[in-house]
């Protein structure tokens, strides 16, 4: 476990950016934390439904990638300042109130980098 | 010394100073004589403070008692730079990280029951009062010492620490265990997320940025690496508005893992003009304070080395592992001199409508000098040009950064904008020398029109007259640049590196120029003719070959060493060495051992080698245990009672930056099948370490003995190596003199190349050589030490300067 302080990881987290998308939802991030790479999503958990790389996208400097598409020899430039859009589809996820978001994703320096927020959903635009 | 600060700098006596310091690890560069010429060294080159990390574990065996004689006299350090004309910056943890082992903790500490390490478990902050007396402890012992030098400038607690929470009761209670002491200098802690951390407990607020920590990686295909470093001034307004902006760890180097791609190409990966970018783009936001991490290379001698790191801490430094300058010092002195040369400690952001794809351009007004600097870098992999709202164009080659002055008043003349470089500056009241950088593509504009190409030959001159006061303007190339050297009021040209003392070092016969305002340009001839050239590798001769592990054989007495009660791991039984001796008796029933042991370990049942592993392995910064199974059966068990030997070498612990300090080492686990309860008894260090008695029947640990002589003069400096090019064995621990001086492990192919410090070396040398060779590559013990005896080792002398006192 790689020693970056929680409340630094959950300031990626674009607070009230949770949406339900399609049949699964969507949010965004924000690096601003420093200029990195992330070489791996490993899942994304809203409330108790976990979704797998196959089923994530990361839009993100104009460009999509599917969580399996991501790895070590393929990472995707993460910009200080940089947004991105990740979106989850295939399973219903998103509750009335508060939902638990977590998102485990990797960095080749520090490895695991788990990300755990609560948001209420926003309307969909 | 009186030590103050406000938004823009530090204040020493009343005088605003830009601090241009460099880190040296005095545990790695072991002896008083070694730092003094690093220090020397660092002068030369421009810096005025020495940054030093104390590490506790290196002065402490046991609770309550501290070693600072011989070797650890930190006195004769921290005098040493002070003799030097350094600053110090002093950063005694407790935690230092460094790469050292167990991040610099005491081995005791970690094995002490309600002691947290750092306060937390994990990322959860977990208050541990017992280690807080323990602390004071390691205060009481250092500070005293600290507070004896009033070159100490600034004084750092604790290094790169966060929590979930962040609670701060920890950082305060070290901030005020620093003042009762003694302490009366700013406190700062160095926040490795530059995300304002502890900004609040601390007096100035310091971060530390490595844009490169990959060597995988290009950066220079990955320019989006200068982010934060492009954004700094930012960051540090943001946590702390009234204290300087302090990079407390600015990367000239990185350190190289067991598993990574060796010093060669990380040097060569940074090249210049990784330096050149960070030093450049920390003065374009603001920064007064640097230190260049690390300035001068290290050995990981003895047993210094966290598990992540090999022998050489070299770090692609200026200075480098031997103590030898390297390109990057020369690109870091011209930095240095451009500093001494203008004071830029009172600058404010300026605003500059600019834009150019990969381009990073920012402009500073400077206070002090009533001018402006313009910052240009280029991050495209191809020549630039800049075209400049002034109409001044500027070709940048790849990866190039030039600071530029604008509306520049000198004594005899005002530069309106130049993009050739300043080099060095001498003046008196009247008259002043500018030394510039000569380059085809750059031009300094006159504030009377005059364009003026740089494009000039050594030496060239030119000269401006103002109202009776004087500027000229010589150029150099980068060559003489590299070759030149400022000694307060004179610069002496055309030497390897010149000394502050006034020391000229030459690799050969050399015309020397000197010149000052004064008595202008002077010649020398000096003749190095203590050697003609450096010569070539010699290849050693073994003169002795000597199995050296009786705690294989059969038979062997290990009734004096200690039983182990409960766990195995080197921990639980106090023993901290590389190397970790396991003995039991095993009975011919068991048909299974399963165990789990860090790193590098063999087992032996009745004097025959039965697994012989590394279990070494790290991913994603993270130790990936594991835990092995061996079959046995009456082949193996030849007897009743069987004797078990179990030999581990342990790397380092952890370092404590993403894992834990006490993860275990040694025999970490170890279960029969059936379940059978094992009476262990275990010592540490080789044999050879610990007794004349260590000659074995046994070949698999062998020591080879070299004698060599090494002619060692006042006046010249050498470095001197052992190449293991050419050498077949696997593994190898090093001794020279009797000190353990280097780890070799051939798999890795991370190092092959031992610098015989010169601490230890002495005009008569024994070296000894201890390698553990598995049993597959032993064919007979006969015919073994017969082959060994013809392994090669060369014995090399990296580089020589006779030194013109």
């Amino acid at each position: 476990m790689a020693i970056v302080p929680e409340f630094l990881i959950k300031r990626i987290y674009q607070k009230g950016s949770l949406q339900k998308f399609e049949t699964g939802a969507r949010l965004v991030l924000k690096n601003v934390l420093g200029p990195g790479l992330i070489s791996g999503f490993n899942y994304v958990k809203i409330n108790d439904v976990i979704f797998e790389p196959q089923d994530v996208r990361f839009i993100t400097n104009g460009r999509e990638y599917t969580g399996v598409d991501v790895n070590e020899e393929n990472p995707i430039v993460f910009r200080l300042g940089q947004f991105g859009t990740l979106i989850m589809s295939g399973k219903d996820c998103i509750c009335d109130g508060v939902n638990t978001i977590e998102i485990e994703a990797m960095n080749p320096e520090a490895g695991k980098v788990r990300l755990s927020v609560q948001d209420t959903a926003a309307e969909p635009a | 010394m009186d030590i103050s600060f406000d938004k823009y700098s530090l204040i020493i006596d009343g005088k605003r100073i830009f601090i241009k310091s460099g880190a040296f690890h005095y545990f790695r560069t072991p002896g008083e004589k070694m730092a003094r010429d690093r220090f020397l060294k660092m002068k030369a080159g421009g810096y005025n403070t020495v940054d030093m990390y104390f590490n506790w574990n290196y002065h402490s065996e046991a609770p309550g008692q501290y070693d600072f004689s011989g070797i650890k006299d930190v006195r004769k350090v921290l005098k040493a730079a002070k003799d030097a004309g350094l600053f110090v910056i002093a950063r005694p943890g407790p935690f230092i990280n460094a790469e050292v082992n167990a991040g610099g903790l005491p081995f005791w500490l970690l094995r002490m029951e309600d002691v947290i390490p750092r306060n937390r478990i994990g990322t959860e902050y977990k208050y541990s009062p017992k280690y807080m007396e323990y602390i004071g402890e390691w205060y009481d012992n250092i500070i005293p010492i600290i507070r004896e030098f009033d070159n100490v400038i600034l004084f750092q607690i604790e290094n790169e620490y966060a929590t979930d929470t962040m609670e701060e009761d920890y950082m305060r209670q070290l901030y005020n265990m620093a003042r009762e002491r003694g302490i009366t200098c700013p406190i700062f802690h160095n926040d490795a997320y530059f995300a304002g951390l502890w900004a609040d407990c601390v007096d100035i607020y310091a971060l530390d940025l490595y844009p490169y920590i990959n060597p995988n990686q290009n950066w220079k295909q990955d320019n989006f690496c200068f982010d934060t470093l492009d954004n700094v001034e930012e960051i540090f307004r943001g946590a702390k508005e009234d204290s300087p902006p302090f990079i407390a760890e600015m990367q000239s180097g990185w350190f190289d893992k067991w598993d990574g791609m060796g010093y060669k190409h990380i040097r060569s990966a940074l090249g210049d003009e990784h330096i050149n970018i960070m030093t450049k783009t920390a003065l374009s936001q603001g920064v007064t304070l640097f230190n260049h991490y690390m300035a001068v290379g290290g050995t990981n001698w003895a047993d210094l080395a966290c598990d992540e790191v090999y022998t050489s801490y070299e770090f692609a430094a200026p200075i480098d592992e031997f103590g030898v300058m390297q390109s990057n010092f020369f690109k870091s002195k011209e930095l240095n001199y451009f500093l001494d040369s203008f004071d830029f400690t009172k600058t404010e952001p300026k605003d500059f409508d600019f834009f150019q794809e990969n381009i990073y351009a920012k402009l500073r007004a400077d206070l002090t000098n009533d001018c402006d600097w313009l910052f240009l870098r280029n991050m495209n992999s191809q020549h630039s040009e800049v075209k400049l709202p002034n109409g001044k164009n500027v070709l940048l080659r790849p990866y190039e950064m030039k600071i530029c002055p604008i509306n520049l008043r000198l004594k005899g003349c005002e530069i309106e904008f130049s993009d050739a470089e300043i080099f060095a500056r001498l003046q008196n009241n009247n008259e002043e020398v500018l030394f510039i950088l000569s380059d085809k593509n750059s031009n300094i504009y006159l504030k009377d029109g005059k364009a003026i190409s740089a494009d000039k030959k050594d030496f060239e001159r030119l000269s401006f007259e103002t109202d009776g006061k004087k500027t000229e303007f010589v150029f150099l190339t980068k060559q003489m640049a590299d070759k030149t050297w400022l000694l307060g009021d004179k610069i002496i040209f055309n030497a390897d590196y010149v000394l502050p003392n006034g020391a000229i070092a030459l690799e050969k016969n050399q015309e020397v120029a000197y010149f000052d305002l004064k008595h202008k340009f002077s010649k020398k001839n000096f003749i190095v003719n203590e050697f003609k050239s450096i010569k070539k590798p010699e290849l050693l001769k073994i003169s002795a070959v000597d199995f050296c592990s009786p705690e294989i054989d059969a038979d062997y007495d290990y009734s004096r060493w200690s039983k182990i009660a409960g766990k195995t791991d080197s921990l639980s039984c106090e023993l901290y060495d590389e190397f970790v001796w396991y003995k039991a008796k095993i009975p011919q029933t068991l048909t299974e051992i399963t165990l789990s042991a860090r790193h590098l370990f063999a087992i032996y049942i009745n004097g025959k080698e039965v697994l012989n592993r590394n279990s070494y392995k790290i991913e994603k910064l993270q130790e990936v245990p594991e835990t092995i199974s061996i079959p046995l059966d009456k082949k193996v068990l030849t007897k009743k009672v069987n004797e078990l030997t179990i030999l581990v070498q342990n790397l380092g612990f952890d370092k404590g930056f993403s894992g834990d300090t006490n993860n275990p080492r040694g025999l970490v686990e170890f279960e029969t099948t059936p379940e059978t309860e094992i009476e262990f008894y275990t010592c540490q260090k080789l044999a050879p370490e610990r007794t004349k008695n260590y000659k074995s029947e046994n070949p698999y640990l062998t020591k080879l003995t070299v004698n060599f002589d090494c002619e060692l003069k006042e006046n010249v400096f050498l470095a001197k190596y052992i190449s293991f090019e050419d050498f077949n064995c696997r593994r190898a621990t090093i001794f020279l003199n009797g000190v353990k001086i280097g780890r070799y492990i051939k798999r890795t192919h991370v190092q092959d190349k031992f610098y015989l410090i010169n601490e230890f070396l002495k005009p008569h040398n024994t070296l000894d050589i201890i390698v553990w060779e598995k049993d597959r590559n032993i064919k007979s013990s006969w015919g073994f030490k017969s082959d060994i005896k013809n392994v090669k080792i060369l014995l090399a002398t990296f580089k020589m300067y006779q030194i013109f006192k």
